[in-house]
């Protein structure tokens, strides 16, 4: 009987041991610290879509024909020739994305979206430069476009960014498709950050070309939602 | 019989450590949040990530999020996506070495003049 006295003691302490294992087992496993890193971003995406939109309104203008508005075009083309350079104009509305972009957002990234419908068979780089005075869908032309009649104007130098586009081989963006290069951040940053927005501009580099090199973009009035110009705006 | 009260004296005083380290763990972790391991320790990147609405029809059928640095490999990409009335939304693994993510979106948000995309990366 002492024996078995023993073991039952002893067993009792095993269960005790066991128990008191099993608990600071269980302590350790919930004292243990993880990490982790959240990073959110927030974007907004601006799409010429519906045609009717106000989001959105772009237009081109040529210099061969001075008076006329074209702002319910299908395309907007720029074109780079000996007396008829064309221009294209985009803007968008940022007051549309919901919630408003705080004022205080830092934007991360903004690119503008614009389909390459047509391409010209030289390369030809693209500048893009922000508008600095209002202008409408309805009546804007190439003699009373905000950055004036002067071709090559402004300068290179003020460009907010540029691309290349052309079908020949090496050319950054040679097949028709929405194109890369058009990072606008630094001015939608400044949108963002109370800065009038006027939107953009679009001419080729080098204008008054003795041969005529012609880009073609696709419009918000084309109506087609697979190239409707974008502005996707990242922020945090 | 003798033993048998033993043995439950004995079981008795294991039961009553245990119970009095557990109170002291339960004590321990619950007074404590970092016993809760969900610690954040910031944000991955500040970089700016490219945002692209892949669309099927009018509808957007997935987001692709790249230039994602490889800092932010193995992490868990939340996406969702308000468009007017209707949302959507998916998540994905981020590679190892960072890149591009294509997050395929349910619910089928319909394209509007804009949307809203909100992008969570959780981890590494």
């Amino acid at each position: 009987m002492r024996r078995g006295r023993l073991h039952a003691l002893t067993y009792a302490c095993l269960l005790a041991v066991a128990a008191g294992v099993a608990v600071q087992t269980g302590a350790a496993a919930s004292l243990s610290v993880g990490s982790q890193q959240i990073t959110p971003y927030r974007s907004c995406t601006i799409t010429a879509t519906p045609s009717s939109t106000t989001a959105v309104i772009d237009a081109g203008v040529s210099q061969a024909t001075p008076t006329t508005n074209a702002g319910s075009s299908t395309t907007n083309i720029v074109s780079s020739a000996a007396t008829a350079n064309r221009r294209a104009y985009v803007w968008f509305d940022l007051t549309q994305c919901s919630p408003t972009i705080p004022s205080t957002a830092t934007v991360r990234l903004a690119t503008l979206r614009i389909y390459a419908s047509g391409l010209p068979a030289a390369c030809r780089t693209i500048d893009i430069f922000r508008t600095t005075a209002t202008w409408t869908e309805s009546a804007i032309t190439w003699n009373n476009q905000p950055f004036g009649t002067t071709l090559n104007n402004p300068a290179q130098s003020s460009r907010t960014a540029s691309f290349n586009v052309g079908t020949p081989s090496g050319c950054q963006n040679l097949a028709a498709g929405y194109v890369a290069g058009a990072t606008v951040t630094s001015d939608v940053a400044a949108f963002v950050s109370g800065t009038a927005n006027y939107g953009w501009m679009l001419r080729d580099d080098v204008e008054a070309s003795a041969t005529t090199r012609t880009t073609t973009f696709s419009a918000k009035n084309l109506g087609t939602l697979a190239q409707a110009p974008q502005l996707v705006i990242t922020y945090t | 019989m003798r033993w048998l009260r033993v043995v439950i004296a004995a079981g008795g005083v294991a039961v009553v450590v245990g119970a009095s380290i557990a109170f002291a763990a339960s004590l321990s972790s619950s007074s404590a949040s970092i016993g809760a391991g969900t610690a954040t320790t910031g944000r991955c990147t500040n970089t700016g990530l490219t945002v692209l609405q892949n669309l099927s029809g009018s509808s957007v059928a997935s987001v692709t999020v790249g230039s994602i640095p490889a800092g932010c490999g193995g992490a868990t990409l939340l996406v969702s996506v308000t468009a007017g009335a209707t949302t959507g939304s998916g998540s994905a693994s981020v590679p190892s070495g960072g890149g591009s993510v294509t997050v395929a979106i349910s619910g089928t948000p319909q394209v509007t003049a804009t949307e809203l995309t909100d992008l969570v990366l959780i981890g590494p």
